[in-house]
């Protein structure tokens, strides 16, 4: 687990791609976080699959939710 | 650092121009949101906006739209209510959609003939294409666009190069060969789970003659019998003939992006 300005960043797998535009991630360490991308990610056009290696930022609101601020190319 | 205070509302926020082209607002010395623009090759300025609570995202927009100058562009998906809202309410409107596809890659679910192209014309499989041709087809079709609409409705992001050099790497495009000349292109990008067809184009006299079938039957082959199921496409919805082609062949709309302006 990093710290980023202040933000959560956590390592995590895609599990499931929701309508919503969200995503389930289960991170490092077995928790699961709804997450959905980034605006950076968005406007590069990377799309984000079931099993992509992610990085998520944790809002200090609600540690259930996330957005995803990288895809890793693994 | 440019810094601006709101203290009306719920709680204090406090906006700050961080660097060029990036922007946070601290919300009790959280980081309630963070806000970025950049210019694309075409020369477009685009923002984004990531924020936990819609007033970090007004906050922020209220302070970056007035730092840059407008036409200001952003892209959303669609099925993000909360993110296309706060556009709204920043003044952008919906100026394009862009559909996504999952297109399947089995020639018994694509109907797609393996080996079979429009007469007189090869398809020379990617890494076989001689530069030369492939060069002189692609400022063809480049200028055939600009022309026109302009790569500003296209789904693929077309990339500024210097004069002369146009395609970066020949080995990704797959071509459609008459004897003298080359006719369409279809370049394929590789993604960890998911390959993508980046740009498919055939020169605007040879359109209708089944050419971009033929490639996407040569490309989808390869990729069905390496044991790659499916790939994805994006398609501007204003492309009757390109969402027809998608459409034919068992391409599935998983999604959709607004291209938004102000």
């Amino acid at each position: 687990m990093t710290k980023h300005q202040g933000a959560l960043e956590v390592e995590g797998y895609v599990v499931e791609c929701l309508r919503n535009a969200m995503f389930t991630v289960e991170l490092e360490n077995g928790h699961r976080v709804l997450a959905h991308i980034s605006g950076k990610i968005r406007k590069n056009y990377i799309k984000i699959l079931p099993e992509d290696r992610v990085l998520v930022e944790l809002t200090p609101y609600d540690l259930t939710r996330g957005r995803i601020t990288f895809r890793y190319r693994n | 650092m440019d810094t601006k205070r709101f203290n009306s509302g719920p709680g204090s926020m406090v906006v700050t121009r961080v660097a060029d082209g990036q922007w946070h607002v601290l919300e009790d010395d959280l980081v309630a949101g963070r806000g970025y623009s950049m210019r694309r090759p075409d020369g477009r300025l685009f923002v984004s906006i990531d924020a936990w609570r819609s007033a970090a995202f007004d906050r922020l927009a209220e302070v970056m739209l007035a730092d840059l100058p407008e036409p200001l562009h952003t892209v959303a998906d669609e099925a993000d209510t909360e993110l296309t809202a706060g556009w709204q309410r920043a003044g952008f409107t919906v100026r394009r959609r862009e559909w996504e596809f999952v297109l399947p890659t089995d020639p018994l679910v694509t109907g797609l003939a393996p080996g079979r192209s429009p007469s007189g014309v090869r398809i020379v499989p990617a890494g076989e294409a001689d530069p030369e041709p492939l060069r002189a087809l692609d400022q063809a079709i480049r200028e055939e666009v600009e022309a026109g609409a302009g790569w500003q409705s296209m789904p693929a992001e077309i990339r500024a190069r210097a004069p002369g050099v146009t395609i970066a790497d020949p080995s990704r495009y797959a071509v459609a060969a008459a004897p003298d000349r080359y006719l369409g292109l279809l370049r394929l990008v590789s993604a960890p789970r998911r390959p993508r067809i980046g740009l498919i184009a055939v020169l605007a006299g040879e359109h209708r003659r089944g050419i971009a079938r033929a490639l996407l039957s040569r490309v989808f082959v390869t990729l069905h019998l390496s044991g790659v199921t499916a790939a994805s496409a994006e398609v501007d919805e204003s492309n009757k003939a390109a969402l027809a082609l998608l459409e034919g062949i068992g391409g599935r709309r998983a999604g959709s992006s607004l291209e938004m302006a102000r």
